[in-house]
């Protein structure tokens, strides 16, 4: 058992509070991804669990076990730095039994593992070289043999494929994905890329401004998300929010009616100002009936099509199309919004999503470019 | 124009190597002429014949090895002070954070700041508070106290250099502070501790005002103001005992120096982070 619970945990450095009031429970075996832009904590919060950093008041556990105040190496973890952090003047091969090295274990069973760990990431020839001698992607494999060599209860991984290249990066990525599932263990993975947490992990803990905004599965954080940062940060592009006035049975923008079904939200949905996202995917781009836009941008990708439009109060939103349609800047059309994929949020600055979580989930593809 | 460019720079560089190497080179050669020939006018670059006397001589009938083994001393000891403490100091105005942190680094190298004149006195009397007054140990201590600073700015320049993740790397494998310190930062340091050694060496090796004032006894005195006192008397100077000792002198530096710069040079650009 190697579940880690925050329960409770403060951390502020000085007057800046870096976190506040932090509950995660992630099980064993567990892939989770602390998803977050910089600043948010999520780095912080791999740091405490990882011993470097010490919460200013709460608890963290590891497989039961209070571990506040254990030394980094006494918690039966290991981690992978974005930097890689290899020790310059040892060998790779040196540098993957480092941690052995500590646990005094020595001679044939310290070579073994280290062979053992080289031989699963591919590095067996490499280990007399140093690390300056190898590439990118070969340091970070090194990185990630020295963390697994020890089979420790828990990894955490600091953003390690962000000084990768495009194409390693989706490569390693799968490969990540392989390791986990052949090894079995908890993974904690910092990251700021969505697209990484969302491919990776089991749940992810989106993280803002020292809250944990939601902690839920990829599926769910993309389709029912918690409130209105969750919503603007996930996707690519995000969903769009557009700001009316909820009035009876009908969502309000700029005096054109969308109709939604009440019934669908919770009692919190009063007359009133209120958010209305919506996808990108679930906006239909017709003519005649609808909310009327005007086209004035159409981005193709090669399998589908961006285009930005603009309501009738000059607010832009944006659709996805499929890739052979043809839109001309300037063109008026009439947007349908999908009654099912209409999502409401109170109308303060991080406001709370009002859906009844009775959506299915199914009902929305999930896409990921 | 263009031909003009690199000649007239070749003048200018030699020029200035001459007048660099012209003291080191007469040196060497009045160290090395007999006597007779020392005033000789006009002077012969060339001396007619080679002698060794004068290094024989200041081997065997004067205390300049007594004087060589202090320096030894003094240098070796003030390096190993100033690399110790400059090394811990720098890696606690790295790694920790704590009030007055930068106050603190900002005041050290104010110190350095002073000229050693202002300081010579009060050291002076602090020695015999103290006890130490003519004693190496008290040479020692001076030293260190002017090394120190720049010392430790030095050894805190090279300390920023190494990426805190190493460190951290090395802490969640199992290592202690000190194992930390000792497998991951020190061979990273490696090079800035030569850098820093070789500079408090030399310093204390050419050091003459503090053991002028500090020591007056012959037994402890270093090379410096041991030979001074020696060869050099109101009527009379001993010239080419002088420069034989001045040689000998600049042997261990020259020596040093040539030992560790590959060394020096070999540290640098090693990295294991990337970015």
């Amino acid at each position: 058992m190697a579940n880690v619970i925050f329960k409770d945990v403060h951390k502020s450095f000085g007057s800046f509070v870096a976190l506040e009031k932090l509950d995660l429970d992630i099980r064993d075996g567990e892939f989770v991804a602390l998803l977050g832009p910089s600043g948010c904590g999520k780095s912080t919060t791999l740091r405490m669990l990882a011993g470097l950093d010490f919460p200013t008041s709460g608890e963290i556990s590891i497989g039961g076990r209070v571990v506040n105040d254990l030394a980094p190496g006494k918690r039966d973890i290991a981690m992978v730095f974005q930097s890689y952090a290899l020790y310059p003047h040892m060998t790779v091969g040196e540098n993957i039994g480092y941690p052995l090295k500590k646990r005094g274990i020595k001679g044939a069973a310290r070579a073994e593992a280290v062979q053992k760990a080289a031989d699963l990431l591919q590095l067996g020839a490499l280990l007399d070289r140093k690390p300056k001698q190898l590439s990118g992607g070969q340091q970070q494999r090194v990185a990630l043999g020295r963390a697994l060599v020890r089979e420790p209860q828990v990894f955490l991984l600091d953003e390690p494929l962000s000084n990768l290249d495009a194409k390693l990066r989706s490569y390693m990525r799968a490969e990540l994905i392989e390791l986990h599932r052949r090894l079995g263990k908890t993974m904690v993975y910092v990251t700021h890329d969505q697209l990484e947490a969302m491919t990776m992990a089991s749940r992810i803990a989106v993280m803002h401004g020292g809250h944990v905004q939601q902690f839920d599965t990829p599926d769910a954080i993309y389709n029912r998300p918690a409130n209105r940062f969750v919503a603007g940060f996930i996707g690519t592009p995000p969903m769009n929010q557009v700001e009316g006035t909820v009035e009876g049975g009908d969502f309000v923008i700029a005096g054109h009616r969308v109709p939604i079904d009440r019934t669908a939200y919770s009692a919190d949905l009063h007359d009133g100002p209120a958010v209305l996202g919506v996808r990108p995917e679930a906006i239909s781009i017709g003519s005649g009936e609808g909310l009327p836009a005007t086209v004035r941008l159409a981005e193709n990708t090669g399998h589908e099509t961006i285009v930005t439009l603009e309501l009738p109060d000059k607010r832009r939103i944006s659709a996805r199309v499929e890739a052979a349609r043809r839109l001309d800047v300037g063109q008026p059309v009439a947007l349908r919004l999908d009654p099912a994929a209409i999502h409401l949020f109170e109308a303060t600055e991080n406001g709370a999503r009002l859906n009844l979580d009775d959506t299915p989930a199914s009902v929305i593809p999930m896409r990921s470019t | 124009m263009k031909l003009l460019r690199p000649v007239l720079l070749n003048v200018f560089t030699w020029s200035l190597v001459f007048l660099i190497a012209f003291p080191l080179v007469w040196m060497i050669v009045t160290s090395l002429k007999p006597q007779s020939e020392l005033f000789r006018i006009p002077p012969t670059w060339i001396p007619e014949s080679v002698t060794f006397e004068h290094y024989w001589r200041l081997l065997s009938e004067t205390p300049f090895l007594r004087y060589f083994r202090n320096s030894v001393v003094l240098a070796t000891t003030t390096t190993l002070f100033v690399v110790a403490l400059g090394t811990l100091g720098a890696y606690s105005l790295v790694r920790f954070t704590y009030r007055g942190r930068e106050t603190l680094a900002l005041l050290v190298l104010f110190t350095y700041l002073l000229p050693s004149v202002v300081l010579i006195i009060p050291l002076y009397l602090m020695m015999v508070t103290l006890g130490l007054s003519n004693t190496l140990f008290s040479l020692i201590l001076a030293h260190t106290t002017f090394a120190l600073p720049y010392a430790l700015w030095l050894l805190r320049s090279f300390m920023e250099g190494i990426p805190e993740d190493l460190e951290n790397a090395a802490l969640v494998d199992g290592a202690t502070r000190i194992g930390a310190f000792r497998d991951v930062i020190f061979p990273q340091l490696l090079p800035g501790i030569i850098s820093t050694a070789l500079f408090t060496f030399i310093l204390s090796w050419n050091e003459y005002l503090y053991a002028l004032v500090l020591v007056n006894s012959d037994a402890v005195a270093p090379l410096t103001t041991g030979v001074m006192s020696m060869l050099i008397s109101a009527f009379n100077i001993e010239w080419s005992l002088l420069m034989a000792a001045s040689v000998m002198m600049s042997l261990p530096l020259i020596v040093v120096f040539a030992f560790l710069q590959s060394y020096l040079t070999s540290g640098f650009g090693a990295g294991g982070v990337k970015g």
